[in-house]
């Protein structure tokens, strides 16, 4: 609470009545800051999948088995206001199909050589996956992958397969679960590979490694960043602390100089009840001042019965009251001495 | 404003930041990723070369490898230059002649490199079992969501599963007749779950496809007030009827036909039904 407040003419001396003024100038900082903060949450937090989504390719999805079978999982948007539509598949050895549409709803699907009509009504977008057999072939130890892809397509390739040769330019590669996945563009692709038990282990270690360590370098800038975050807030913290403590420390001063002590309160008001005087001791032992509220949180007092007493010790000349923030503020009078 | 400003430079720090962590997944058309592959690919072709001719290497293939090489060198300094294009047009140089190489090498070595029956019937074997599992699950998270009753079977499912896993890894392969009791059991429930399905579908293709003739019907009148010919129009109408009787009967597929009757007419008479 002390914070927030600050005498209006540090410098100047206080005026013969010895009221101290103070202002919140915090106010205006909480209400611009408090917004600017929330919009800066929302806008952090919004960014990370903002931005996963804008620049996510992902259309066709394949997995190569070690056998050379191939899994494809592929989302298509479809005009939902045709009842039907027509599918052209990578082959004819196909198993374990399965469409669904929206809501996750299981289409109907007739197969017609390496065609599928499926039953769309309504949907807009269509998920289907199904193995095929046709698209890896193999010759000795040599498997080749081929296909025409009507749009750019991941390719997972089995693990500790190793690449020895392609025909097209990969867009990206990641390693997934020790495997490499390779994002392709669309149109005709041939891609050869082998099963090395060594070779393959050392290029996933190597990107492995080059991950690694660009996950520390991230980490590293991450950390960097908090630290360097960390100390500016504390900078700032300490010299807040060290601005309120001064500014206390003169409103104290200030104060100390004008308030009296608490034996001369109680000799100049003896006839002080107790509780009253409870008061009085809790306000002076609160750098002279305290806010209603607080009172009755300390002495757990019903809002009545504390603006009783405090309406008593204004009564009495011992405190007088102020208007802070919608709140009592009590606060010991100053030359209640020569008042008396 | 100070502190204003100060906060604003941490929020720009932290924006800045987190979008790297992205970028990082879905970074595209990074081209030192071509010279990991054109390196690991030479690896690999040497160690092939090795294995199946010392140093006994034919010329021919020789010179493949060569060619092969020195764009992986080309690639390296391509790349070192910035020079993205030239180092796209290395790596496919490369890859292309390690292809040709390890095209040759499989013809070859064909006879030398083939799988013992029991390990290829291992590695298929394995291989049907993911696809099996994998489709299962699929269709166990269908079978839940049209609240058929087929735990049981998935319970069985996963049973037969782990004793083909245990028969694979202990090298008994007598499995064909656990693959057919899982591949019939999965169509059992496939089955259940189209049946389960059915009435849904029925009542989603009736509230469609009347939703679209109230449309198609708003669409006539319009075309009517604007002067296209009235003979068309009273087909419009004819068929907006039909249909709607074959749903009345559930006659499904009739009405998808009457439908495209429909839909044809309405794009021949400039009113076409389209995607709002």
């Amino acid at each position: 609470m002390t914070s927030l407040i600050e005498p209006t003419q540090l410098n100047n001396s206080l005026g013969d009545d010895g009221i101290l003024f103070v202002r919140n100038d915090s106010i205006l900082d909480t209400m611009v800051k408090v917004p600017l903060l929330v919009a800066s949450i929302i806008i952090a937090a919004a960014l990370l999948p903002i931005q996963s989504s804008f620049s996510s390719p992902r259309d066709i999805d394949l997995t190569i088995y070690p056998d050379g079978s191939t899994h494809v999982l592929s989302e298509i948007d479809v005009d939902p206001f045709l009842t039907d539509y027509e599918l052209n598949l990578f082959g004819n050895t196909i198993d374990n199909l399965v469409v669904i549409g929206d809501n996750e709803f299981l289409l109907d699907v007739d197969i017609i050589d390496d065609t599928a009509l499926i039953q769309t009504f309504g949907s807009s977008v269509i998920t289907i996956e199904y193995d095929i057999h046709d698209l890896v072939s193999k010759q000795g130890r040599l498997w080749t992958f081929s296909l025409d892809s009507p749009s750019d397509f991941t390719l997972l390739l089995p693990k500790n397969s190793a690449i020895v040769g392609m025909t097209n330019l990969p867009i990206n590669m990641e390693i997934i679960n020790d495997q490499n996945q390779l994002t392709l563009s669309s149109g005709p692709t041939e891609i050869d590979y082998l099963f090395s038990t060594n070779s393959i282990s050392n290029l996933t270690e190597e990107i492995k490694n080059e991950e690694d360590n660009y996950l520390y370098i991230i980490i590293g800038g991450i950390i960097s960043g908090i630290i360097v975050i960390v100390l500016v807030s504390v900078i700032i913290i300490v010299r807040n602390k060290q601005k309120n403590v001064k500014k206390i420390d003169q409103v104290v001063t200030i104060q100390k100089n004008n308030i009296l002590d608490l034996e001369t309160i109680f000799k100049l008001k003896s006839d002080l009840r107790e509780d009253d005087k409870e008061l009085v001791k809790f306000i002076f032992n609160n750098n002279g001042e305290a806010l209603e509220s607080e009172l009755r949180k300390k002495f757990l007092q019903p809002r009545t019965t504390m603006w009783r007493a405090v309406k008593r010790l204004e009564r009495e000349g011992v405190v007088e009251i102020q208007k802070k923030d919608l709140q009592n503020l009590v606060k010991l009078r100053k030359n209640m001495e020569e008042e008396t | 404003m100070k502190k204003l400003a100060i906060f604003t430079i941490l929020v720009l720090i932290c924006g800045t930041t987190s979008p790297s962590l992205v970028n990082h997944a879905y970074g595209q058309n990074d081209p030192s990723i071509l010279l990991r592959i054109a390196v690991q690919a030479d690896k690999q072709i040497i160690s092939e070369l090795d294995q199946v001719y010392g140093n006994q290497i034919p010329n021919n293939i020789q010179i493949l490898y060569d060619n092969g090489k020195k764009a992986v060198q080309s690639l390296d300094e391509s790349l070192s230059n910035d020079d993205v294009e030239q180092a796209k047009q290395d790596f496919l140089l490369a890859m292309n002649s390690f292809m040709q190489i390890s095209r040759t090498i499989s013809h070859s070595s064909e006879q030398i490199s083939q799988m013992t029956v029991s390990e290829k019937s291992n590695k298929q074997l394995s291989n049907e079992l993911d696809r099996l599992v994998k489709y299962s699950k699929t269709l166990e998270k269908l079978s839940k969501k049209y609240n058929v009753s087929v735990e049981s079977d998935f319970i069985k499912i996963n049973q037969l599963v782990e004793k083909l896993q245990s028969q694979i890894d202990e090298s008994n392969v007598n499995s064909d007749d656990i693959i057919n009791q899982i591949k019939s059991i999965l169509k059992s429930i496939k089955s259940d779950i189209h049946e389960a399905a059915v009435n849904q579908r029925s009542d989603r293709i009736k509230q469609l496809l009347n939703q679209l003739l109230d449309e198609i019907n708003e669409n006539l009148k319009l075309a009517e007030t604007n002067g296209v010919d009235k003979i068309q129009i009273d087909i419009g109408n004819e068929l907006i009827f039909e249909v709607k009787d074959m749903l009345s009967k559930n006659q499904i597929d009739d009405a998808k036909a009457a439908y495209y009757e429909l839909k044809e007419l309405m794009k021949n008479i400039g009113y076409p039904v389209i995607f709002r």
